[in-house]
């Protein structure tokens, strides 16, 4: 089934990178990022200065304690940092040289209780979100489905370019997903041939369009809504073949196809790093010489200033350093009002009422915000609101407090 | 975010592209009496602009000046020989009531022109506003195609009050004068029943909305050709009844996620 979206941005300004993959480029650092896993207060299991391997424990979840977070890269720990409330701000590995080759060994996948262990305690479970709230799931959660996003972002890798030489870990990683699920595994890809074998437990999906047609809230929105309390979960390509991986071979997996793009790039292309990495390490090569560039991870619309790759992105922007904010014109108000164009009515994919929601949001009402179907959507989804409407608020941030209210009445 | 943001996505925006949407029928307007035309323009823009200014300073912000577009649509709708301070009175009333109380452009619910036009003929029953004329209809045209393109008025309001009125004359008057109609009601259709504070905010809301409008005009009107006055009290009556459309459209809405949270 073929599902085109209209709404939101076409992607049509934005150079896209080449769609081959550059090489492998390697940072001296790589993180965990507290900023991914928003409330998460580590425990953690190694200390600053140890030596960790590669997919070694770093830290496990205060409240669930069996999902862990592990080191991307062999090295040291360089440093930990807490942020407010001992919530977890970065913890940092100085990467080794040299990482000593492991042994391999394939992992049980029969039941559903192996394959969750494993996922928990190798370090791949905070890849899935669930919706509602898009949070890591708890240990013990059985989603209604699980949808893995493989549609191609603007300016972002070309997956069916990614997975060329994975095809066979990718189709094991689906099959490994269909144990967690009593319900489908859908994977959304863009039109061609499909990315892995259709069975009955796994359905592929395509979709086309507006960059609204790469986000997971669009694909579950048209697949499968969340309706009547049920959850889904979503998941990234590259960790499916990570989790494929991770079953073959019993080893951990951090790579990660990114694609480097952005006005300050001077070619945008494609490299193979890996998670967490530092962004600086690996776009140095292909910025002009001189640019002073900040970096973005995520998408156009919602990436955010970042020194570390964020854990959920594939894409790295390069744009100049704004120049400080203008002083206010006299025709601008200190602070803007919503007023409804028609451009506010094309923007958001899922089937929501766009502005009753930002006045929801706007003034924090929860429960209207509920009713009009706000558990649908995460930042990525709203982000398109906060560039095109004129009160210039930040509808992620608006509609992420709105969440985490309705998950603390929820539990 | 590294996309940039266009320049009508800012209040700023909006109001410049309105103001830009209104120069032509406001100039066609002012070519039979240049003169006192000037006279009625410079005492809007000070009335609203004073207002501005000293909501500004009370409350510490920028002063803005969002009420040109008021005062054009005012000049535009009043003839000439009005006294200037009942313009002023009728002007002050609008833009604090329907406008600066509520914070400023957009934040109310009810076009500020709207306010000022109806308070104009509820409080000085000698004044009768301008009908409209082909000549500013067709001044209208270029503008009206500037917005909907922008996305500040919306097709559906336009569509469903022609289709409101056109209807309800077809069934109580017989022979509709289709072009002397469309003359009557082009501007004031455009820029006041379709500004988009005032009006609904959700599609299914606009068609009804501008049903609503369409219908009101007629029964206001009181004859085959709408009055100024008649669409006036629509506009005002549609847009007090939009955030109730609005409202039962989300209600009509949320049934699909009912049990969302179960």
């Amino acid at each position: 089934m073929h599902y085109t979206i209209r709404q939101g941005h076409w992607p049509s300004d934005l150079v896209a990178p080449v769609q081959a993959i550059d090489g492998v480029s390697l940072p001296d650092t790589a993180a965990v990022i507290g900023a991914d896993f928003p409330g998460l207060r580590p425990v953690f299991a190694v200390e600053q200065g140890d030596e960790v391997a590669a997919g070694q424990v770093l830290f496990t979840d205060r409240k669930h304690k069996e999902i862990t977070h592990v080191a991307p890269c062999a090295g040291t720990v360089a440093q930990i940092v807490y942020g407010p409330r001992r919530t977890l701000s970065a913890c940092v590995i100085k990467r080794a040289a040299q990482a000593t080759p492991r042994q391999s060994m394939p992992l049980d996948d029969s039941t559903d209780a192996a394959v969750r262990d494993v996922l928990q305690s190798r370090g791949m479970w905070p890849a899935f979100r669930t919706r509602p709230f898009g949070r890591t799931p708890s240990p013990d959660a059985r989603p209604a489905a699980i949808f893995v996003n493989a549609v191609r972002g603007a300016a972002a890798p070309d997956p069916h370019v990614v997975l060329q030489a994975r095809t066979e870990l990718f189709a094991k990683g689906a099959a490994v997903l269909t144990m967690l699920t009593d319900g489908l595994v859908y994977v959304c890809q863009a039109k061609g041939h499909p990315l892995c074998p259709i069975t009955n437990r796994v359905r592929v999906a395509t979709f086309g369009g507006t960059m609204a047609s790469a986000l997971p809230g669009t694909h579950i929105d048209r697949l499968y809504p969340v309706q009547s309390g049920r959850q889904v979960w979503t998941i990234g390509y590259q960790d499916v073949v990570a989790i494929g991986y991770l079953f073959a071979t019993g080893q951990y997996a951090a790579d990660r196809v990114v694609a480097i793009s952005g006005p300050l790039s001077e070619s945008p292309k494609l490299v193979q790093t890996i998670l967490g990495a530092r962004i600086a390490d690996i776009a140095a090569d292909s910025m002009a010489e001189g640019a002073n560039p900040v970096f973005h991870s995520g998408t156009p619309l919602s990436g955010r200033e970042a020194v570390f790759l964020g854990r959920f992105d594939v894409q790295i922007t390069a744009t100049a350093r704004p120049a400080p904010p203008r002083k206010a014109s006299w025709l601008s108000a200190t602070q803007g009002a919503l007023i409804p164009t028609a451009a506010l009515d094309r923007a958001l994919a899922p089937r929501v009422l766009p502005v009753p929601l930002m006045r929801a949001l706007s003034v924090g009402d929860s429960e209207t915000a509920r009713r009009l179907g706000c558990l649908a959507l995460i930042e990525e989804d709203v982000a398109i609101l906060s560039q095109l409407c004129t009160s210039g608020a930040d509808y992620g941030l608006l509609l992420r407090q709105v969440l985490d209210e309705l998950m603390e009445d929820a539990a | 975010m590294t996309v940039a943001r266009p320049l009508w996505t800012s209040v700023a925006g909006v109001t410049l592209a309105q103001s830009a949407a209104l120069v032509a029928p406001a100039v066609v307007t002012g070519l039979a009496n240049p003169t006192g035309y000037a006279v009625v323009l410079a005492t809007a823009l000070l009335t609203v602009w004073f207002w501005e200014g000293l909501f500004a300073a009370l409350r510490r912000h920028t002063p803005s000046g969002h009420g040109i577009t008021t005062a054009l649509i005012i000049v535009v709708l009043v003839p000439v020989d009005t006294a200037l301070w009942q313009v002023a009175i009728a002007l002050s009333l609008g833009v604090v009531l329907a406008e600066l109380v509520f914070g400023g452009r957009g934040f109310g619910f009810l076009s500020p022109a709207v306010v000022a036009a109806s308070l104009l003929v509820f409080s000085f029953p000698e004044v009768t506003l301008a009908p409209g004329t082909t000549n500013v209809a067709l001044a209208t045209a270029p503008g009206a195609i500037l917005l909907l393109f922008l996305g500040l008025i919306s097709w559906r309001v336009i569509l469903s009050a022609v289709v409101g009125t056109g209807l309800l004359l077809m069934l109580s008057v017989d022979g509709l004068n289709a072009p002397q109609v469309a003359a009557a009601m082009t501007f004031c259709v455009v820029f006041l029943v379709c500004d988009p504070t005032a009006a609904s905010a959700t599609n299914t809301g606009r068609w009804i909305y501008g049903l609503l409008a369409g219908g009101l005009i007629v029964l206001f009107s009181g004859g085959p050709i709408p009055t100024t006055e008649g669409i006036v009290f629509a506009a005002l009556l549609a847009s007090i009844f939009a955030p109730l459309i609005d409202h039962l459209i989300v209600l009509a809405h949320a049934k699909r996620w009912k049990t969302a949270d179960a």
